[in-house]
């Protein structure tokens, strides 16, 4: 993002903005839980890419975390396994790993013991002198959710929330498992840290295309003034995945589809894609426009709820000559289990702009594809002038429809009526296709490159805000509250399938369908 | 790659040959169904070159750079064997991206002519750039750009000039205070210049900026007192000369530029040097170089020679003034000797 957290180019005469890549200042990241997958998968990947491109700080340091005892060594061994491994669309350069690995630290211990925190930052003061590192230091809490208040407050205790240079802690979601115990978990993390040090991740924040929606919408003046009420009829929002729980059964039990994917992520693509635009394009001024508008987010009477939200669950089924099993077939999982791996939502947004259109979000496991996106169906015109004789009958032109592809195919397509060749007005949809990918051949960083150098700027406009994740736990907790008193008939849609009959039925209220994406 | 005939190059004749093209392109995709053909512009790219293989390697360079840069590409080779002739042809460079049904295209124009055609080839450009978008000129035509031109390159070179909004050289491998008198003379008319030797140099500059990017360094920048600027060429180099001229601009230490052994062609190392300490960036290898503090601590990068593409890519990203170039630009001529 392009706010301007780190010292201005002025600083550095050597700095030339037009041609080097984004600055980032000296700093040591510390990684509890850094023998965890998403440590091997995501974190130290992406940290080895941005040093390969040169855009990590030659004064730098990792210091890994976790119960496993290790030497650096092994550690770096490790990491260069993984790293390898789960390094996306890049090289893995032998020599420029040497190099990073001489940036790599272990540090074993136990969060509930206050002698790692000890370990910890003898091993901090020491990288400030060998890597001179300049006491910032950004933390990054990738373990279990229930340590969280515990890690923040020995940080604390420790001392180690304050130093020579700044102190920044990324938490990773799930940020609480209700709207209370998100309250409670905000409470303990301000007794030790201000709001403006504590970065709670959403990756799907990071995304390129999540953030284009807003260069899309504020950087053009031709689609702003249709983006409300008067002109768009209803949003659709899918976040669909073709793979089940893939061994985390329970975590995911305790879950569902509503907590993992509507509360934070889909939340904030809404927000991203509804809220007012901001006076001015910073941290502050972005967060405050996304958090205006979860508020404004009617919050469901309980007798409203099975009107506007649908639980689901997939059962068994057997897809392009594969046996999948069910939910309640997967490891780990309860052979009654009540957990939705498939929930929908009608949102409807109370202000001015929004008044009336309904906005549906939906996510589930196991469904057709993995697909994201976010498909924006605009009014039909006034005056049909051009419905078509079909063999079926007279069929109305289908109006605009533009469609914001998170993922795979990133991209934006706009649906519009074209005349077709030849004598008589006979119109047929046409498509206006930007795909990302190809527009701009570059390879697009991933989504935590994005946001661990966003942290080290000191830039948290892709990061979420308490009032917003209170707010959005505040728009999904009557759900949460019903759904926890109702008894499911599941499984209630077939694994490779696109959800259960209730949700189309909760469109059809409305007039409209599920699109196909 | 689709290519319709070739026919005399008029404007006109260059743009109802682009429209055919783009209805045949059409027709196909009209058997399949559904859209499978992309057209995508962003400037006009014009490259003139008096290179033997006809364009055949500017061409080929356009067709990489459109994922990032799709244009109007417009290749007008100048061609000595060409007798009395003036002819284009127009074609579609097509990619499909992995996966995809639909393949993205940008039309390129080429036209081949006979040096005594020069003069004519301007007005038939300016018949031919986008409406609306920038105009890029690479020229590669070296006659043209050497202040032994003809009068009639001189003239053919002046109305593309005239048309361009940035105008990309390349003086790598050319005789160094002949090059800066060109760039000087083009940047006194007002022209919007770029050197892709100068865009080799950023892969040299960004690891010396990142250093001082830390505001707890104790070591500024302003405390090196010498900075040495090793090339491997036997003279002072465009590349050696902007180098120097780059710290020159930023800082009042004593500079040297001088020859030596290594990994070339061009830089093989820059060294800053204070009374505490010095830093050096040198290419340690065909595909490596490190950067070192007499401290102790050093970091190691991956090298490979910049490409035409790579090169062309950096500079068709930057459209306005470069102030950097610019400015090193007004302190290189002092280093060549």
């Amino acid at each position: 993002m392009s706010v301007a957290a780190f010292p201005p180019t002025e600083d550095n005469v050597l700095q030339d903005p037009l041609r080097f890549e984004r600055r980032v200042p000296p700093c040591a990241i510390v990684i509890f839980g850094a023998s965890g997958d998403l440590s091997k998968r995501k974190l130290l990947p992406s940290l080895y890419r941005l040093f390969f491109e040169g855009r990590i700080s030659t004064e730098f340091a990792v210091i890994g975390s976790s119960r496993t005892p290790m030497s650096d060594d092994q550690f770096r061994e490790r990491m260069r396994e993984s790293v390898s491994k789960f390094l996306e669309d890049a090289p893995f350069d032998e020599s420029v790993w040497r190099s990073f690995a001489q940036c790599l630290f272990y540090v074993p211990g136990d969060l509930s013991k206050p002698e790692s925190y000890d370990d910890i930052r003898n091993k901090l003061d020491q990288v400030e002198k060998s890597h001179q590192t300049a006491g910032n230091v950004l933390f990054y809490l990738s373990t279990q959710p229930s340590y969280y208040a515990e890690a923040i407050k020995a940080l604390g205790a420790h001392g180690l929330t304050e130093g020579n240079g700044w102190r920044r802690v990324i938490i990773e979601k799930p940020f609480g498992h209700d709207l209370e115990s998100a309250r409670k978990l905000n409470v303990e993390i301000h007794k030790v840290l201000d709001e403006s040090a504590v970065y709670r991740i959403d990756h799907y924040l990071g995304k390129e295309t999540v953030q284009n929606i807003l260069a899309f919408r504020f950087g053009n003046g031709i689609f702003e003034p249709l983006w409300n009420r008067r002109y768009i009829s209803f949003i659709q929002i899918t976040a669909a995945e073709s793979i089940g729980v893939e061994g985390r059964g329970g975590y995911y039990q305790e879950a569902g589809a509503l907590r993992d994917m509507i509360q934070n992520h889909l939340s904030q693509v809404m927000a991203t894609v509804a809220m007012e635009p901001p006076s001015v394009f910073d941290a502050d001024n972005v967060r405050d426009e996304r958090a205006k508008l979860l508020r404004s987010v009617r919050v469901m009477k309980p007798e409203d709820v099975p009107k506007y939200a649908v639980a689901g669950q997939y059962g068994p089924a057997k897809v392009g000559g594969q046996d999948l099993p069910g939910f309640r077939q997967e490891p780990s999982v309860s052979p009654d289990a009540q957990t939705d791996t498939y929930a929908a939502v009608t949102f409807f947004i109370d202000n001015w702009r929004w008044a009336g259109v309904p906005i549906y979000i939906r996510s589930g496991k196991r469904m057709p594809k993995r697909v994201t996106d976010i498909a924006i169906q605009f009014h039909a015109p006034p005056l049909g002038l051009f419905t078509q004789q079909t063999k079926s009958g007279l069929r109305e032109a289908r109006p605009n429809l533009l469609v914001l592809r998170i993922q795979p195919e990133e991209g934006i397509s706009l649906r519009f009526l074209s005349k077709s060749p030849g004598s008589g007005m006979r119109v047929r949809p046409v498509s206006m296709d930007f795909n990302y990918g190809s527009s701009f051949g570059e390879r697009s960083p991933t989504a935590y490159e994005t946001l661990l150098l966003d942290a080290m700027n000191g830039d948290p406009t892709l990061y979420t805000r308490q009032d917003m994740v209170e707010a959005s736990w505040q728009i999904v907790q009557p759900i949460l509250d019903v759904w926890a008193q109702t008894r499911f008939d599941f499984p209630n849609y077939p694994a490779g399938s696109w959800g259960p009959k209730a949700s189309d039925e909760m469109l059809a209220r409305q007039g409209h369908v599920w699109r196909i994406p | 790659m689709s290519s319709a005939a070739i026919f005399p190059a008029h404007p006109e004749n260059i743009l109802k040959g682009l429209g055919k093209l783009w209805t045949s392109l059409g027709q196909e995709e009209s058997h399949q169904g559904k859209p499978t053909v992309m057209r995508a512009c962003a400037m006009t790219l014009i490259v003139a070159t008096d290179e033997p293989d006809c364009g055949y390697y500017a061409s080929q360079t356009i067709s990489e750079l459109m994922r990032e840069h799709p244009s109007r590409g417009i290749v007008l080779a100048i061609d000595k064997s060409a007798e009395n002739s003036l002819e284009a042809r127009v074609l579609a460079q097509c990619w499909k991206p992995f996966g995809k049904a639909q393949q993205i295209c940008c039309e390129q124009i080429e036209i081949l002519s006979s040096p005594d055609h020069w003069p004519n080839v301007g007005p038939t450009l300016v018949g031919l750039t986008v409406a609306d978008l920038p105009v890029i000129f690479w020229c590669r035509h070296k006659g043209a750009l050497k202040s032994s031109a003809t009068e009639e390159q001189n003239a053919g070179l002046e109305v593309i000039l005239d048309l361009s909004s940035k105008v990309i050289i390349d003086t790598a491998g050319e005789e160094t205070a002949c090059s800066f008198a060109l760039i000087s003379r083009l940047r006194r008319e007002g022209r919007v210049l770029a050197d892709l030797e100068w865009a080799r140099l950023t892969f040299w500059r960004e690891p010396f900026a990142q250093i001082f990017d830390n505001h707890a360094r104790t070591n500024k920048f302003s405390n090196f007192h010498t900075i040495e600027i090793l090339h491997t060429d036997d003279k002072v180099t465009p590349s050696a000369a902007y180098a120097a001229g780059w710290f020159a601009s930023l800082s009042t230490a004593k500079i040297n530029v001088s020859s030596t052994k290594g990994f070339g062609p061009g830089l093989h190392a820059i060294r800053m040097i204070s009374d505490e300490e010095s830093i050096t960036f040198e290419r340690t290898g065909p595909e490596c170089a490190r950067l070192s503090s007499s401290t102790g601590r050093q970091r190691s990068y991956s090298y490979a020679e910049p490409t035409l593409y790579s090169l062309l890519h950096q500079e068709l990203s930057i459209l306005g003034d470069d102030r950097s170039f610019n400015a090193a630009f007004s302190r290189a001529g002092e280093f060549v000797r």
